[in-house]
């Protein structure tokens, strides 16, 4: 894929070119209009307060993938999906301090959907709070929410969002599922996914957990000689993880990586 | 050589004494079998000698040479040369089973191992095991079936090459191909003085490994240390001769349901 950097992005007047991977960084602020391909955005290094806008249109898909690493404050992503197109959103936050990140999924066409995954580690005093909601209005849309969560020393740690499925949108699906692992006494975690359902020919489900390290698996690491600070690290990195399938440049990769590893 | 001296143990788990003063002996290069039947304490035994948090020591001794493992953290049992080869090994998600035991090799080093010789150890022991290399590159034990979970234990063993194994039910869920494999490995590792104590049911294992000695742990104690003749004695007759010859009565297991919780949609926040 070709690489478009942001500021080639905004001399595009009408929409991106397809099949090209975006980095953008610095205040995006816009709307993005994606159509006929498939796109592939990197967004990093925001800065505060803003709000971003992507319309992923008719038959196109798109994978969106956030990188956070430093403060964001408030941030608004609304992603309004038409017809038959995909969106895959993927959140890397390690953002620092206290933020608001708002993130509606509107399906607004038959055979829309939308995949959206989330990785947040909460350290020292960060005060976090994601909405991360979907609402299906048109049938058969699809919808997955996945929030993954680390929680350490003082943080403070919350999932929200609503999955809605509207009256008549029948054939839909949605899920959501929220999990928080948490490290310190001090934590303060909350994991609340909410469904709303309007219709009867649907299938939807929702799961929180908000816990400790599993108690078996750090036996089991132990057992084999890793110390606990390592096992609590090897275990971290695994839950972590899986959002470095959301971004191709490698660079960021290894970021991710790195910080993973150095918060812990 | 190095011995693992167990004296008077008495372990509880949440409150309940399960084992009531176990007296036991092994040597490296030595195998031996632990029979009894279910409840009586043989996993038990197995992780309070590895140090699971939920086993609580409340009397006696473990010594492996002249070092007190009840003193060591569970990682530092590991590295004295224990290895525990668990009955259900735990599923952790996203952790590279590879990753996982270079680490675990690693600790084991003065300095890290090389890639390329990792590598090389893994492929030489996934091979020895029969595995498909691709089980290393995969989430540790998470989607492996029983089998390969069981398999990936004895990989796990001739990685980290203890100096006394604890084998807890290694048999179960392997077919009749992969017990032999498993078999023969742990042959190999016996001639090279690895030390053995096996938990099975099943007298096939033992056929294949040929134990040196067997012990009989009922009610949490230690009833027939002898040679490995009673193998086949349990085998064909059960343990009901136990009661008959040696007038211990067989406590049963409780008849207490587990307690099963049922999921539910709430919100569980275990800390505030």
């Amino acid at each position: 894929m070709e690489r478009v950097t942001f500021d080639k992005l905004n001399n595009i007047e009408k929409g991106l070119r397809t099949n090209s991977f975006v980095i953008a960084s610095g205040t995006i602020d816009k709307v993005f209009n994606l159509e006929n391909g498939d796109y592939d955005i990197l967004i990093k290094d925001l800065n505060k307060d803003q709000k971003i806008v992507i319309n992923v249109l008719e038959g196109s898909t798109a994978k969106i993938s956030f990188f956070a690493n430093n403060e964001l404050n408030n941030l608004d992503v609304d992603v309004n999906c038409y017809r038959n197109s995909e969106a895959n959103v993927w959140f890397a936050d390690f953002s620092k301090d206290k933020n608001v990140v708002n993130v509606s999924i509107y399906l607004k066409e038959e055979g829309a959907a939308a995949n959206f995954h989330l990785a947040s580690l909460t350290s020292k005093q960060d005060d976090k709070v994601f909405n991360i909601s979907a609402k299906h209005e048109a049938k058969n849309t699809y919808a997955k929410v996945d929030n993954y969560g680390v929680c350490k020393d003082s943080g403070k740690l919350i999932f929200d969002g609503v999955s809605h499925i509207l009256n008549k949108c029948v054939q839909s699906k949605t899920y959501q599922n929220a999990k928080i692992m948490v490290f310190d006494k001090a934590c303060n975690a909350i994991a609340k996914p909410i469904l709303k359902i309007d219709e009867n020919d649907i299938a939807a489900n929702h799961a929180a957990v908000v816990g400790k390290v599993n108690d078996e698996h750090l036996f089991y690491l132990t057992s084999r000689g890793l110390s606990e600070a390592q096992a609590k690290e090897v275990i971290t990195f695994g839950y972590l993880k899986p959002i470095l399938e959301g971004f191709i440049d490698e660079d960021v990769k290894e970021e991710i990586s790195k910080l993973i590893e150095g918060r812990m | 050589m190095s011995a693992l001296k167990i004296k008077d143990l008495h372990v509880s788990v949440e409150g309940k004494e399960i084992l009531k003063g176990i007296n036991l002996e092994i040597k490296e290069g030595e195998t031996v079998a632990l029979l009894g039947p279910n409840g009586h304490g043989k996993s038990t035994l197995f992780n309070a000698i590895m140090g699971h948090p939920r086993y609580t020591v409340t009397k006696g001794s473990i010594y492996l040479d002249d070092v007190d493992v009840l003193s060591l953290s569970v990682d530092e049992r590991a590295k004295a040369g224990l290895f525990l080869g668990m009955q259900l090994p735990a599923e952790v998600p996203g952790v590279i089973n590879s990753d996982f035991l270079r680490a675990a090799v690693n600790v084991r080093q003065e300095r890290p191992v090389s890639t390329y010789n990792f590598y090389k150890l893994l492929d030489n022991a996934i091979k020895k095991m029969k595995m498909p290399f691709d089980l290393a590159t995969r989430s540790l034990n998470e989607g492996f079936s029983g089998g390969e979970k069981k398999r990936n234990e004895i990989l796990q063993m001739l990685l980290l090459n203890p100096k006394i194994a604890m084998l807890d039910e290694i048999d179960s869920g392997l077919d009749v191909d992969a017990l032999q494999v498993v078999g023969e490995v742990i042959k190999e590792e016996q001639a090279k003085g690895m030390g053995f104590l096996v938990i099975s049911h099943y007298a096939r294992l033992f056929d294949l490994i040929q134990p040196t000695r067997a012990i009989v742990i009922i009610n949490g104690r230690v009833a027939i240390d002898g040679d490995s003749s009673v193998i086949k004695r349990i085998d064909t007759e059960g343990y009901e001769f136990i009661k008959t010859e040696l007038g211990i009565d067989i406590e049963k297991e409780d008849g207490e349901m587990n307690k099963v919780s049922i999921g539910t949609c709430a919100v569980k926040e275990s800390i505030k």
